[in-house]
């Protein structure tokens, strides 16, 4: 089988045309790799500089009221990510900037793709677009005459005369086809090491070889295929049209269908829908900036009570910061209800589309690979959690500072720039693999179950193959 | 006669070729699921925006039985006035639309990317976070949907490709290409016909489905490009039609016509625009806002701040009919009237910092145009994001269209409470038709 496998090699090596296909698109998959590494650079600067800018406005805050700071706020830009320089995934459509502020949960603003005129409908230059999309053309085309072209030649029988198994001269064929598109992964993926190999780690190398297997995987599915057509049928054109035809099926046709499909069998709400419903909920609790509201005013009795005063003035703290820390608890139980269903709306969403792996392995192919490289929906909405998580402190900070400044003839009950600076800014903490591995698992055991269907495909369907 | 008689022999041809029928079958599926897709968008946001009409009248009958009961407001909020301009253009409910086309049944364009609708008040802006998209699944988004522009731009030239792909390669294969040659006359006009056969046969196809569209949103009955679109369509397919005859023209084999094929399609369908689109990134990356954000935040605090007679001569100079007014002259009044049209010159900081950002866009969609002459799909998507309305320029009309209402409620408001307008049933309903045209 190995000689077989090298044979193939040498006749594809002095082949002209496959050499110049192969250095054209290397040619191509470089650019890719240092124009997205590059661009993944400037946008990290630019997401620096911004950060820096609004730190900087923030820690520069002399005086000023803490609920008035919890109006002003603050701004969280979603960073860039070094991994996304291979696939981008949502990142150019999910909004850029989010204001952290009192009383709402905002959502992200500002998306890289609102901000101009169409360009691509299938995102940027990034390897994974020409590891997606190229790669599998590129595999059929040079494994579609692989067994026919065999056949008319005679070499075939030649091949079987000499003792080979034609079972193992079609699995050789398979493999040597899928070893080409293992060997581009391979460069690309060295290619980007060498490139980020300061900034490597166990998780982005990790990462990196997950997103390995699930191409090699894919790949395999589509050589075997191709391999497994051309020789059942002894016309090569038939077996090429066949390929094409689902590889439009399987890249073009089936993943659109299935997103908007996925979409109408899980409905999200309007936005005027959702903002109407958090506002009747909101409207239920306690109100911050209305002392004359009934809840406030209850609450206004429990704290009296407990500092065992009659009136609010009486009180050593300001009840004002307790009232607006309450309203923010209220808030905070609202949000995650509303926000919350969405959540699970969108993960009910993902887990259908991930079933369109079982008639199509290029679903899976796509989740694995914008999932590895943390640029999915998962990722994206971990890191909506995380700035959550932050505004809420953030918010908790301000009030209670707010509740223990009061209003003094010798103080004007504001925060100082001590204050200010002592409030951490957001530390984005990038979600790990081990933590969402278990959302891929079904993606990648789909991978594995059409490999494994490819397999037998070749053993039982190419047991009575025609020889010649 | 002789390019009928191809034409006859090429229909044979076809019904007798059930992978040419079963590509055309899909095509018209895609087509048409795309379609609906279109529409359903279509209905859903025009659904949308009647219910939050409804609500509108809701909440402007609330209002109005505030005048009508003699009430300053609502009782548990007893610092609103609603027989003052400040709090009855706070309580007018005016919001903006973006209402969808019925075009928008070819073609979404960039219609997911923006909101379309915006409540409008004195604070508002264009770039509010209520201006984002609708939510939806962004993983969708990304992937995109399939709608009939798609199907056009994308799965036309692989129609054409399945039809025309061994067209001259079948013949030479099997060796009788010179008979047909002896027997046509000329390789060019037999290669012309046959093609001609399917472009044709392609543009009945489109023809019928567009009008299937069209029947979806009743294109019809509103101003509609449906002429335009089926003329740039039809521009389109001739264009991937000379493509690909030139390509059979000169091919040897079967084979070898169809990579050939489909290197050209895999170019300009994925790897120019792609190129594109990272090129612009890295020319322009995505704006963070800074410049919105500083006047969000610094500029109005120092607005906020500053002294009364810079903000007196600011609102001056923004309205000069202010000097001669009621309040103007009031020293105690003055105060409140003031600070509540401190918004007004905060509203010309933000179109400063917005302009900047406009221009800043502009510079990239200017970028984008300059490719447009090697990048032929990405022309044809914006060519029918705009006769569809769905335009980035479509988008920022709406956006310039909310500043302008913005403009007009403070323009309205400051000149109201400086000349001490008092706001009755009547001038509450002047003030709702007003505001929201």
């Amino acid at each position: 089988m190995l000689k077989i496998i090298k044979n193939e090699w040498l006749f594809l090596v002095r082949s002209r045309i496959f050499l110049g296909i192969s250095v054209a698109f290397i040619a191509i998959l470089l650019l890719s790799v240092f124009l997205g590494n590059y661009q993944t650079q400037k946008q990290a600067h630019t997401h620096d500089t911004a950060k820096e800018h609004v730190r900087q406005q923030w820690v520069s805050i002399d005086d000023m009221n803490a609920h008035s700071a919890a109006h002003y706020g603050t701004y969280v830009f979603k960073p860039s990510n070094l991994l996304s320089s291979l696939d981008e995934g949502v990142n150019s459509i999910t909004g850029n900037v989010l204001k952290v502020e009192g009383h709402v949960q905002n959502e992200i603003t500002h998306s890289e793709a609102s901000q101009m005129q169409s360009i691509s409908r299938f995102g940027k230059l990034k390897p994974s677009l020409l590891l997606q999309y190229i790669v599998p053309l590129l595999l059929v085309f040079l494994a579609f005459n692989s067994v026919s072209n065999e056949k008319q030649s005679g070499r075939f029988k030649l091949l079987v005369l000499q003792g080979a198994k034609p079972l193992q001269i079609i699995l050789s064929k398979t493999v040597s086809v899928w070893l080409y598109g293992v060997l581009l992964l391979t460069f690309i993926l060295g290619v980007y090491g060498v490139l980020t190999f300061q900034n490597l780690t166990s998780e982005i190398l990790t990462r990196t070889l997950l997103f390995f297997v699930s191409y090699a995987l894919y790949y395999f599915i589509i050589s075997g295929l191709t391999v497994f057509f051309s020789a059942r049928w002894q016309n090569a054109t038939l077996a090429l049209t066949a390929m094409l035809g689902i590889w439009i099926i399987w890249t073009i046709f089936l993943p659109n269908i299935l997103m908007s499909s996925a979409e109408k069998w899980h409905p999200l709400p309007s936005r005027s829908e959702f903002q109407a419903a958090m506002k009747e909920d909101r409207a239920k609790g306690i109100d911050g900036h209305n002392p004359a509201d009934e809840r406030s005013e209850a609450l206004k009795q429990k704290v009296l009570k407990e500092y065992k005063v009659d009136k609010i003035s009486d009180l050593p703290i300001n009840f004002s910061g307790i009232r607006l820390q309450a309203d923010e608890e209220y808030g905070n139980s609202v949000w995650d209800k509303h926000f919350g269903s969405n959540r699970a709306i969108l993960k009910n969403q993902k887990e259908s589309v991930q079933l369109g792996g079982i008639i199509n392995p290029f679903i899976s192919l796509q989740n694995t690979s914008m999932g590895f490289m943390a640029s999915d929906n998962l990722h994206h909405q971990e890191f909506l959690l995380q700035v959550e998580n932050y505004r809420r402190v953030f918010i908790k900070m301000l009030n209670d500072k707010y509740t223990h400044s009061k209003r003094t003839a010798e103080h004007n009950g504001n925060a100082d720039n001590a204050f200010f600076r002592s409030v951490p800014d957001f530390e984005y903490q990038p979600t790990t693999i081990s933590a969402v591995f278990s959302n891929y698992v079904l993606d990648l055991s789909l991978l594995i179950f059409w490999s494994l269907l490819v397999i037998v495909l070749i053993i039982f369907g190419t047991k009575k193959i025609q020889i010649v | 006669m002789r390019s009928l008689n191809i034409f006859i022999l090429e229909w044979k041809h076809f019904v007798r070729s059930p992978f040419k029928i079963v590509a055309l079958l899909l095509f018209i599926i895609a087509s048409i699921y795309g379609l609906h897709n279109g529409a359903d968008l279509y209905k859903k946001q025009h659904s949308e925006i009647e219910r939050i009409n409804k609500e509108i009248e809701t909440q402007k009958e609330e209002t109005l039985s505030y005048y009508r009961n003699n009430q300053k407001g609502p009782e548990n909020r007893s610092w609103i006035d609603v027989t003052t301009p400040f709090w009855a253009i706070w309580s007018t409910p005016t919001y903006h639309f973006k209402a969808a086309s019925p075009d928008l049944v070819y073609n979404i364009g960039q219609t997911e990317q923006y909101g379309y609708y915006k409540k409008i008040g004195t604070t508002s802006s264009p770039y509010d976070p209520d201006m984002a998209k609708e939510i939806a699944n962004p993983e969708r988004i990304q992937s995109g949907t399939l709608d009939f522009s798609f199907v056009v731009l994308f799965l036309l030239p692989l129609l054409l490709l399945v039809l025309l792909y061994n067209i001259k390669g079948q013949e030479a294969e099997q060796g009788f290409l010179p008979l047909v040659f002896v027997q046509t006359g000329s390789k060019n006009w037999w290669i012309a016909s046959r093609t001609a056969f399917y472009t044709l046969l392609l543009l009945l196809t489109l023809f019928g489905l567009m009008l299937y569209g069209a029947m979806l949103t009743q294109v019809f009955d509103a101003e509609t490009a449906f002429f335009k679109i089926f003329a740039y369509i039809t521009i389109y397919l001739l264009i991937w039609v000379f493509v690909y005859f030139l390509i059979l023209k000169n091919g040897k084999n079967t084979v070898s016509n169809t990579l050939q094929m489909i290197g050209v399609w895999l170019l300009f369908a994925f790897i120019i625009p792609a190129a594109v689109q990272q090129w612009v990134s890295i020319e322009k990356p995505a704006n963070l806002m800074i410049d919105y954000i500083d006047v969000k935040r610094d500029k109005t605090e120092e607005i906020y701040g500053q002294d009364s007679d810079i903000t007196d001569a600011q609102l001056f100079s923004l309205y000069p009919t202010l000097q001669e007014s009621v309040i103007a002259k009031d020293s105690v009044r003055i105060n409140n009237a003031r600070r509540r049209s401190i918004r007004a010159i905060l509203n010309v900081e933000m179109k400063t910092a917005t302009d900047n950002l406009e221009k800043d866009n502009q510079a990239k969609n200017e970028l984008i145009a300059n490719t447009f002459w090697f990048n032929p799909i990405s022309f044809f998507q914006n060519k029918l994001n705009t006769l569809t309305k769905t335009h980035y320029n479509d988008y920022q009309n709406y956006r310039d269209e909310i500043q302008n209402l913005v403009d007009k409620r403070l323009e309205t408001m400051v000149l109201d409470i400086w000349n001490d307008v008092k706001i009755n049933e009547l001038k509450f309903i002047e003030y709702t038709n007003k505001l929201s045209k």
